[in-house]
């Protein structure tokens, strides 16, 4: 299995005026390809930081302070995100990693058709791919329509994209865009995008596509929102989906289709996933492996058949005992309350809450052991044995 | 778009009515006596006062006035202004342009240096950039106008002698311009200077537009820069931005494309107002610069009690400020689609 992502160490803080929160305390992941990796936990444990760092899209006044983001881009060598430029990072956003978040109402913007929005990442990531595609719909019409007239509109359009293709930002192309009537150019780009993005959208089981790029997200259902942040991402078929609670604030009827369609994408396209959810369910439902997060930790990460079966880590088992399930059964919660990430416990993050806590975990932070072929756990429990 | 465009403007015609009614409530706060000084041009009219209500119906009932008044308003008869020894309505239009003029010229640099400094400093927050723009802002607003304006006064026509002078043309030029070589077009110097092709007045105008179009960008586009900066602020926070950057999008695509269009709503209510405020004359500016405009008149029709024209200033507020809300929620709609249908 070839990998695709792996996050070493990975450090993000965030300098507020109370103090700096160590929101994620050297995390360890790994995606391999065509495979989904769910991260569970609670709410604000890091999940969405974990996320956004892999991106590097943390904005001030938080900041990734160490860690290595390996990824292997174009499927060859493994790169560093964190250590490479703004400009290569734009490449690989959109493009080879893309994301899907929370709220689909708010990560669409209100101003712009929901068209305009997924032919965005066209423009930004396939521009030289649009521009062939554009030169050969034009000779197609060339050769059926050999009016004199047309024929020479059409060669002079040839020549701009031809020209746009070796340079896109030249001064001459710039200069002509501006002109009316001759920029009627721009008329073959637009359609292009367009049939793109009504690919899309069928590929995504949206109903009269056509009809739903001429909208505004605000006039769209949540589901359909969603399925729109989606195709923003699946645009330019990226390798990897981080999906960062994609079904949460939907009705559990849509939150079912979301996550068939996901399901389906992930069996059509190979696509490999990394799904943040704190549903315990869905992973059981949709991933290959699982990492369970506290406080900026991950405290187990396994293959999610072995982890339902034998949860390793206190905090996992305290997770599953507190998921009401078809049985009768008192529901468990887990006691205490979630750390301040200003001051976090010396330590194991999560002995304060620990029932089996010892001496040693309020001392030592402990390293990840592998229980068995693929199961990791990071307590001081199995370190001793 | 379209039936929003047109359920908008029908929309004015009842505000109008209710602008007006409030304007007949204000003026109905006189005894007729006092009504019929808007009446009377002439010395000799004073003898016969009384002849003078009855033919203008101020002493009949209360709805019977308002139609009378109205008809009057709509014919454009609003009284005889003292102050400018004419009829209001000639008298506004004889002053207007020179507010026109000087709205026109401050206002795009108000809006524009606003807009420009508001975003940098939300783009840099918390940055030296930020601090020191929100400092400037924080002095140019609170500095008074008519001490500012005297000080510029001071400085670039007292020290540099008449380098930017104050009133709205020189000498020559205003003799020029009021001969009848010069075709009146508009009456605002500056383009009639342009449409005539007389190069040496529009520079003279220029020249005396400098200091009062200073003045007005320091002290207001404080306001606009605030607001510009803040909504920025809260733009820049939300998740769309977010998606924008996770596309690929790179900084400037995300600022000028998804920050700014969003960013710009809160501002376009602030700089319609300031537009307005703007063309209602303004009065400290116009005074101290000795500048002919409405709000030169109306400041001079407030110390001589010359009610006709403070009326008339009221009733052109009113209307100004109907047509500028028109205006701001036309603007809307297009900048945002989500109102389109509400």
């Amino acid at each position: 299995m070839r990998e695709l992502l792996k996050v070493q160490n990975l450090k993000t803080n965030f300098y507020t005026y109370e103090g700096i929160v160590r929101a994620l305390d050297g995390i360890d992941l790994d995606v391999k390809e065509g495979k989904t990796l769910g991260i569970v936990g609670e709410t604000g444990c890091g999940k969405s930081v974990t996320a956004l760092s892999i991106l590097r899209l943390i904005l001030p006044p938080g900041k990734i302070e160490s860690g290595k983001v390996l990824f292997w881009y174009k499927g060859e060598l493994s790169v560093d995100l964190l250590s490479k430029d703004e400009v290569f990072l734009r490449r690989v956003r959109g493009n080879e990693i893309s994301m899907i978040f929370q709220e689909a109402s708010s990560a669409l913007n209100p101003v712009y058709s929901v068209g305009e929005q997924i032919s965005e990442s066209f423009l930004l990531h396939q521009k030289r791919e649009l521009y062939k595609a554009i030169i050969e719909e034009i000779e197609k019409n060339m050769r059926e329509d050999n009016f004199f007239l047309k024929n020479f509109v059409y060669r002079f359009h040839k020549r701009i994209y031809k020209k746009m293709l070796e340079n896109s930002k030249s001064l001459r192309i710039r200069f002509i865009s501006l002109l009316p009537l001759i920029n009627r150019y721009k008329v073959w780009l637009k359609k292009e995008v367009s049939r793109r993005v009504v690919d899309i959208l069928t590929k995504l089981g949206v109903p009269d596509p056509q009809r739903i790029m001429e909208r505004y997200p605000h006039e769209l259902s949540g589901g359909m929102q969603q399925r729109i942040v989606i195709a923003i991402a699946l645009a330019c078929n990226p390798r990897l989906l981080i999906a960062d609670e994609p079904t949460s604030n939907l009705d559990v009827t849509i939150q079912a289709q979301i996550l068939d369609l996901i399901r389906r994408l992930k069996e059509n396209l190979g696509l490999s996933i990394l799904f943040i959810t704190h549903d315990l369910g869905v992973v059981a439902e949709l991933c290959d492996y699982v990492a369970v997060m506290y406080a900026g930790n991950i405290c187990e990460l396994a293959e999610v058949r072995k982890i339902f079966k034998n949860p390793s880590h206190p905090y996992t088992k305290a997770l599953m005992n507190s998921v009401p399930t078809l049985e009768e059964k008192k529901l468990e919660s887990i006691r205490g309350n979630v750390p301040n990430l200003i001051s976090p416990p010396e330590g194991c993050r999560f002995h304060p809450r620990c029932d089996y806590a010892t001496e040693i975990c309020a001392r030592v932070k402990p390293d990840m052991v592998e229980v068995e072929d693929n199961h990791w756990v990071s307590c001081h429990n199995f370190l001793r044995g | 778009m379209k039936s929003y465009i047109i359920r908008r403007v029908l929309l004015v015609i009842p505000v109008l009515f209710g602008v007006s009614i409030i304007i007949f409530a204000i003026l109905s706060l006189f005894s007729p006596e006092q009504r019929a000084a808007t009446f009377i041009t002439d010395v000799r009219q004073l003898r016969d006062i009384q002849g003078v209500i009855r033919k203008h119906h101020l002493d009949a009932p209360i709805y019977m006035q308002y139609f009378s008044w109205i008809k009057e308003v709509l014919k454009g008869n609003l009284g005889w202004s003292k102050t400018a020894s004419r009829p209001v309505l000639e008298a506004f239009f004889y002053f207007l342009p020179n507010t026109v003029e000087l709205s026109l010229f401050s206002a795009p640099f108000i809006i524009l240096i606003g807009i420009y400094l508001g975003s940098t400093a939300a783009v840099h927050q918390d940055k030296s950039v930020d601090h020191i723009t929100r400092a400037i802002a924080i002095i140019g607003w609170s500095l008074p106008t008519f001490w500012f304006g005297l000080l510029l006064l001071m400085i670039f026509y007292g020290y540099f002698k008449g380098l930017f002078p104050p009133e709205s043309l020189g000498l020559n030029s205003s003799l020029y311009v009021n001969s009848k070589d010069f075709m009146r077009f508009t009456r605002i110097n500056t383009i009639d200077a342009l449409l005539n092709r007389e190069w040496w007045i529009f520079v003279d105008a220029l020249r005396h537009l400098v200091l009062p179009v200073i003045t007005l960008t320091v002290v207001q586009c404080a306001l606009v820069m605030r607001i510009m900066r803040s909504s920025m602020l809260e733009v820049l926070g939300r998740g769309y931005v977010i998606t924008a950057r996770a596309k690929g999008a790179d900084e400037k695509t995300v600022i000028k494309k998804h920050v700014r269009r969003n960013a710009m709503i809160p501002v376009i209510t602030v700089s319609g107002y300031l537009f307005a405020g703007l063309m209602n004359g303004v009065v400290i500016t116009e005074t101290i610069f000795n500048r002919k405009g409405l709000g030169w008149w109306w400041w001079r029709a407030a110390v001589q009690l010359d009610i006709p024209a403070i009326l008339g200033a009221v009733l052109f507020n009113g209307v100004l400020f109907v047509l500028t809300n028109l205006v701001i929620d036309l603007l809307y709609a297009y900048i945002d689609p989500r109102i389109r249908l509400g």
